[in-house]
């Protein structure tokens, strides 16, 4: 039988096909080589081809190093050909039914590492720690400027994910509207939450951990589970224990026991399905420097949280017509397969 | 004299740019393909390529994916008429990236920039 599922935040309906039901198997990729470098053994983001890229705005390095030039561990560039530029936010156009603004952004790109070969998954989990302390230092530093409601930070692995590099990278880019989907979310919290009386994000890594049949880990700090409605196999909500609206504020101690997590969720994703192509995204409340008079009450209702999710189906006409995601695979299903104990 | 490669399956647009940079005091030589243009680079010295992007045969990333593997020394300019090419971090390897357009004058100033007069 399949199944129509809410996800209540979002108000998205997601139809679970288990006729159709899979075993992580049926997914894995023919080859699970990683390539040792690109095709024609020329990368722009390897150690030594620093002159390629953009001057560094951010790098964690050796002492004694240099900027662009080689001893670093994490390294931030702006994108050399990016579709947003810095500055401040232009006026919006309208013209009938038509609006428009010019195209004013940040596009950044933190290299996780020099190794070509090693993704965020292979690397040390103080590397993990140190990768993510960057995305927390870059989206303060970004959001000081003040022109830019929302900073988002995603990571595509492989092609079918949206990666043009294999080397290990993630993004960070950011927008002076905030995205419908960050919306969403915003205004779907607020409704829940004044309807439980209490932040839902909360509540739902709560009854996700009582329930147990969605749960893949919890430690002392974070919980990851599949989500209810998820719309992709084997897709993956990390969410942390501590209420909180910002990935900012994250504390010393926590970022080592994500750093932990995070490591042990994506060896666990690559362990189960083969080193699958997939989409890492961070979601947070908007731009804590700018008023927040427009959201309603977020620092109580929002929780920021990590979303992953594996490309090993495609958006077709039936999705793209419907917004409906048809996903093969209960999150039950997956969970079983995605559980595992410790780390931190 | 300067000497720039052009790589441009266009053979109407090839004539074009081959004249304007001509004009400008450029010795250019143009070719139609990657291949073509690999073989230009193994028995010539160039001080600058212009590349398209969608070329049958290998492409304009293909190619100079290829020449950053053999020397990175050759500044590079993209010439293509899609802006889309620019979420390949590939493009990365040129250092340039501009958009085809009626005019030539940004293409003529990334040339000067990048190797002078």
């Amino acid at each position: 039988m399949s199944e129509l599922r809410k996800d209540l935040v979002s108000g998205r309906w997601v139809i679970i096909a288990t006729e159709r039901s899979k075993r992580p198997d049926d997914f894995r990729p023919a080859s699970e080589a990683r390539p040792a470098s690109e095709p024609g053994g020329f990368c722009p983001f390897c150690e030594s081809s620093e002159s390629k890229t953009p001057p560094e705005v951010f790098a964690l390095r050796a002492e004694g190093t240099r900027p662009d030039t080689p001893g670093w561990r994490v390294r931030v560039v702006p994108n050399k050909f990016p579709a947003l530029n810095r500055g401040t936010p232009p006026p919006k156009f309208t013209r009938g039914v038509l609006q428009w603004m010019e195209g004013i952004g940040v596009h950044e790109v933190v290299i996780e590492n020099p190794d070509h070969a090693k993704e965020l998954a292979d690397l040390s989990v103080p590397h993990v720690r140190d990768v993510l302390w960057v995305y927390q230092q870059r989206i303060k530093a970004i959001e000081e400027e003040l022109h830019y409601q929302y900073v988002q930070v995603f990571k595509n692995k492989g092609k079918e994910a949206g990666a043009s590099l294999s080397h290990p990278h993630s993004q960070i880019v950011a927008t002076p509207i905030v995205p419908k989907r960050v919306k969403e979310e915003i205004y779907g919290a607020d409704r829940l939450s004044r309807s439980c009386k209490e932040c839902v994000f909360c509540r739902t890594i709560r009854e996700e951990a009582a329930a147990g049949e969605r749960l893949v880990h919890k430690n002392s700090h974070f919980g990851i589970f599949t989500p209810f409605a998820s719309r992709f196999p084997f897709e993956m909500a990390v969410y942390p224990l501590r209420h909180s609206p910002f990935f900012t504020d994250l504390r010393e101690e926590e970022l080592g026991i994500l750093a932990g997590t995070m490591k042990a969720v994506l060896t666990k994703l690559k362990q189960t399905l083969g080193d699958p192509p997939f989409n890492l995204v961070l979601h947070q409340a908007p731009n804590p420097s700018l008023s927040h008079k427009t959201w309603p009450d977020i620092d109580r209702n929002f929780h920021w949280h990590f979303e992953v999710f594996p490309i090993l189906t495609k958006m077709a006409g039936f999705e793209w017509g419907t917004g409906y995601h048809i996903n093969p695979v209960s999150p039950e299903t997956a969970a079983t397969f995605l559980k595992f104990e410790g780390p931190a | 004299m300067k000497k720039i490669l052009l790589v441009e399956d266009e053979k109407t647009l090839c004539l074009l740019y081959e004249e304007e940079l001509s004009k400008e005091g450029y010795d250019v030589t143009a070719v139609n393909d990657a291949d073509a243009a690999l073989e230009a680079l193994a028995s010539g010295n160039f001080d600058l390529i212009i590349t398209d992007i969608r070329m049958p045969g290998k492409n304009g990333i293909e190619l100079i994916t290829q020449i950053m593997g053999q020397r990175k020394d050759i500044p590079i300019i993209i010439n293509s008429a899609y802006q889309s090419y620019k979420e390949d971090f590939m493009t990365w390897a040129a250092d340039a990236y501009i958009v085809k357009s009626s005019s030539l004058d940004e293409l003529k100033r990334k040339i000067k920039e990048l190797i002078g007069d």
